[in-house]
């Protein structure tokens, strides 16, 4: 029984459980506590599906009156195991050397277009460049050690002074939290699953909550009605190169600087999915499975 | 870079000192060092280089514009797929929304 309880376990929380979450807006009261389930979700899904792949795979050696079709269905349980880690493996190496090529090569071209600004820059961080053009744009390009922050010259015009401090802020909590690490970590994992077993709730979920969490980093040096203003003006002022439905993280964002109410109960809610998903497979099913495969390999 | 970007013409690493040299700030670069500069932008895709009797000479190997225009196009894509390589600050939203939020900041 373990292999398929383990299995069933991996795609519930690979699919209906991630998809039904992230149609919830209660984790975004508590963006640190919502990325930690994400991450403890994603973990559990693939401890089941490696799990279930294990256990297959003993209940295939190890089974002395092997029916046709439960061999049939063990087998094919094990090939989606396979299948998911082997695809996890090639899409962290793939996923972190095309962002890592796209990164040095935005990197070089920012330095050698736009001038270190030493008078915008008020401390030590990852270095300012700002580039002559009229979009108003401001992004990071995080690193361990090569970080930079991007305004143009366009948005330094759009914002305030105010304002300004809290982009600038903002895109350094991001560099300093590495927060384009917990996101690569969610791409892996979208990237790791088959279409058909996928939802991108997770990553789209984490880029939102990565975002309040930048906003928090900003709120407390530019205050809020500044760090709104910078939003409002850099959000609402470009064409965009897409059409992005409303319930975007700017319209997000504004809705929590307007209403700040930390949300204890969505921590609580967030820290006890975390523990119930990792805790209860693991104490119910991994355990006494691992004991069994002890048992049996002891012959 | 700046140098070989204001030149009509592809320079030799002398022509790129010379001009390095020439511009008030009193720098006196050696000419290994213009080399070296010069090889690390050809291995990073920035220059190319030709054969020039027994030097090489160096052209920029796209336009100031289109490396502006490249780095904002980046930048601006909404597609999601080449942007995890940056972290915005905002995207951009439909005006609907853009209308949306220009209310609640006015209500703040």
């Amino acid at each position: 029984m373990t292999p398929f309880l383990l299995g069933l376990i991996g795609i519930a929380l690979s699919l209906p459980v991630p998809a039904l979450l992230g149609r919830a807006d209660w984790p975004y009261r508590s963006p640190a506590a919502g990325i930690v389930m994400w991450q403890s979700l994603a973990l559990a899904a693939i401890l089941a599906t490696s799990g279930a792949g294990l256990s297959t795979a003993l209940w295939l050696v190890s089974e002395d009156d092997p029916q046709p079709w439960r061999v049939a269905l063990h087998v094919l349980l094990l090939l989606v195991g396979v299948l998911i880690w082997a695809r996890f493996w090639w899409a962290v190496w793939t996923v972190w050397r095309r962002t890592g090529a796209r990164r040095r090569r935005q990197r070089h071209l920012v330095d050698l277009l736009a001038e270190p600004e030493g008078d915008v820059s008020d401390r030590v961080g990852p270095a300012l460049r700002v580039l002559q053009h009229e979009s108003p744009v401001a992004y990071c390009l995080p690193d361990r050690t090569k970080s930079r922050v991007v305004v143009t010259s366009g948005a330094i015009e759009h914002l305030s002074a105010d304002e300004l401090r809290a982009v600038l802020e903002h895109e350094r909590a991001h560099v300093s939290a590495r927060h384009d690490l917990v996101l690569e970590g969610f791409e892996f994992l979208r990237a790791a699953y088959p279409r058909v077993l996928r939802t991108d709730a997770p990553l789209e979920q984490s880029r939102v909550m990565v975002e309040l969490l930048a906003d928090d980093a900003a709120r407390r040096v530019a205050g809020d009605r500044a760090l709104a203003g910078a939003i409002v003006a850099l959000a609402g002022s470009q064409t965009p190169a897409g059409t992005l439905g409303v319930g975007s993280a700017a319209t997000i964002r504004m809705a929590r600087l307007r209403d700040p109410r930390s949300g204890w109960w969505a921590a609580g809610l967030a820290w006890a999915i975390s523990v119930v998903v990792l805790v209860v497979p693991t104490v119910f099913l991994a355990g006494p499975w691992i004991f069994h495969a002890i048992d049996v390999l002891r012959g | 870079m700046n140098v070989l970007w204001d030149a009509d013409e592809p320079l030799s690493v002398r022509e790129v000192q010379d001009a390095l040299d020439a511009d008030g700030s009193g720098r006196d670069l050696a000419y290994t060092t213009v080399m070296t500069v010069l090889d690390r932008l050809g291995a990073k895709h920035m220059v190319d280089r030709e054969r020039d009797g027994r030097a090489f000479r160096y052209t920029p190997s796209q336009t100031r514009e289109s490396a502006a225009a490249e780095l904002i196009d980046a930048a601006l894509d909404a597609s999601g797929d080449r942007t995890s390589a940056l972290v915005h600050f905002a995207r951009s939203v439909d005006p609907a929304e853009a209308a949306a939020l220009r209310r609640a900041l006015d209500e703040m």
